[in-house]
């Protein structure tokens, strides 16, 4: 097989993992909010950083396998 | 935009939609430049259509940003209004929200400054890429004017050609990222010193095994942080217009595919509400982009000021 036919997989895994990540982060912000509605201002603001982080390992593995389609 | 769906010109479309959606989203041709200027130190200055975009968005920025502010700021204090009001509810949550609790009370008024300037920036340059203007003056030049698609000595066709937003470029989010990148070494000797800002960036008293993983992991992630603040800016802006372009892309594609024009209007009932959705989407990422990348920076400056083992 070619290798980049495997290339449309690996995007697919990307946005599968990325897309638990992100899940599971708002899952559990919308709990703890549930349960303290009072912090909800801190909460949000604790989960923003690692939530743009984690979207940012998502976007470059998926700048990685477009360039090796391309490329 | 619409453009790119309809002027897949010779050949089979489904060969011509890819190649069509690249050649939108990336630059105009070095080679056909809008306006030609000479090669300085090896750097060619012409001026491509994201150098125009650039071009525009400062003369709009001085305009709507700088001149009131400064207007603003020779007076004697009074109360804002309008418009000064508008910016002041943008910079107060900037400086309150990104700045203080990143990079602490002290520092707070030396770098809001420069957050300020990386906030507007991004959002104007973002927000340029959602206003077709470059897509209507094609379509006037293509319609009314008669100047085949073809024609690269058009100066019309040159700006029209390429591009989606200069903040799709990776250059440009590079250079941005670079300016990021000297701020955070500049933060850390400023706190600390020169000498204590590079100590400062591994932990100390670890056993001297640990080093050997640790300076090097840590040297990476000191280059990965404008990495990736380059590309999440650049992929993030570009990938919105990709997934616009595909989607009205299918209008073609299945027009093709069922040799009929009935079955491209038919999809286009699914797929031009959909187009409008995603522009709904994008409007949301660019505020997120720009945020995300002001609050990133904020964060990577307070990590080299605040250190804690």
């Amino acid at each position: 097989m070619e290798a980049t036919a495997l290339v449309p997989l690996g995007m697919g895994l990307i946005v599968v993992g990325a897309g638990m990540g992100i899940g599971r982060f708002a899952a559990a912000a919308a709990e703890s909010i549930a349960r303290q509605p009072e912090a909800a201002d801190k909460i949000t603001a604790a989960v923003n950083l690692p939530l743009f982080l984690l979207e940012g390992v998502a976007i470059l593995a998926e700048v990685f396998t477009f360039l090796m389609l391309i490329l | 935009m619409i453009l790119a769906a309809i002027s897949s010109k010779s050949g089979s479309v489904m060969e011509n939609v890819g190649s069509n959606i690249i050649h939108h989203v990336s630059n105009s041709d070095i080679s056909h430049p809008i306006m030609k200027l000479p090669v300085i130190l090896g750097v060619d200055f012409s001026v491509t259509k994201h150098v125009l975009m650039l071009w525009i968005v400062t003369v709009i920025l001085s305009f709507s940003i700088v001149i009131p502010v400064r207007r603003y700021l020779s007076k004697t204090a009074e109360t804002p209004t309008g418009w000064v009001n508008a910016i002041e509810t943008v910079v107060q949550f900037i400086r309150d929200s990104i700045v203080r609790p990143n990079i602490g009370t002290k520092w707070t008024s030396s770098y809001t400054p420069v957050l300020l300037t990386f906030f507007f920036f991004i959002l104007f340059t973002n927000t340029i890429g959602m206003i077709p203007i470059f897509d209507i003056i094609g379509l006037i030049n293509r319609f009314v004017l008669d100047v085949s698609a073809s024609d690269s000595h058009n100066a019309i066709n040159g700006i029209l050609h390429g591009g989606v937003t200069a903040t799709g470029n990776f250059n440009v989010t590079g250079a941005l990222a670079a300016i990021t990148f000297f701020l955070i070494i500049i933060a850390g000797t400023r706190a600390h010193g020169f000498f204590n800002h590079w100590k400062n960036l591994v932990p100390s008293g670890l056993a001297w095994p640990v080093y050997i993983i640790l300076i090097p992991i840590e040297i990476i992630g000191m280059l990965v942080k404008p990495f990736a603040l380059t590309m999440r800016l650049a992929a993030n802006m570009t990938g919105g217009h990709i997934a616009l372009l595909a989607l009205l892309s299918l209008m073609a594609i299945f027009g093709e595919m069922f040799q009929s024009a009935l079955a491209g209007i038919g999809v286009a009932f699914i797929s031009v509400p959909m187009a409008v959705a995603v522009s709904g989407l994008e409007i949301i990422v660019i505020l997120v982009q720009a945020y995300v990348f002001t609050l990133l920076s904020a964060v990577f400056i307070g990590m080299a000021i605040n250190v804690h083992h």
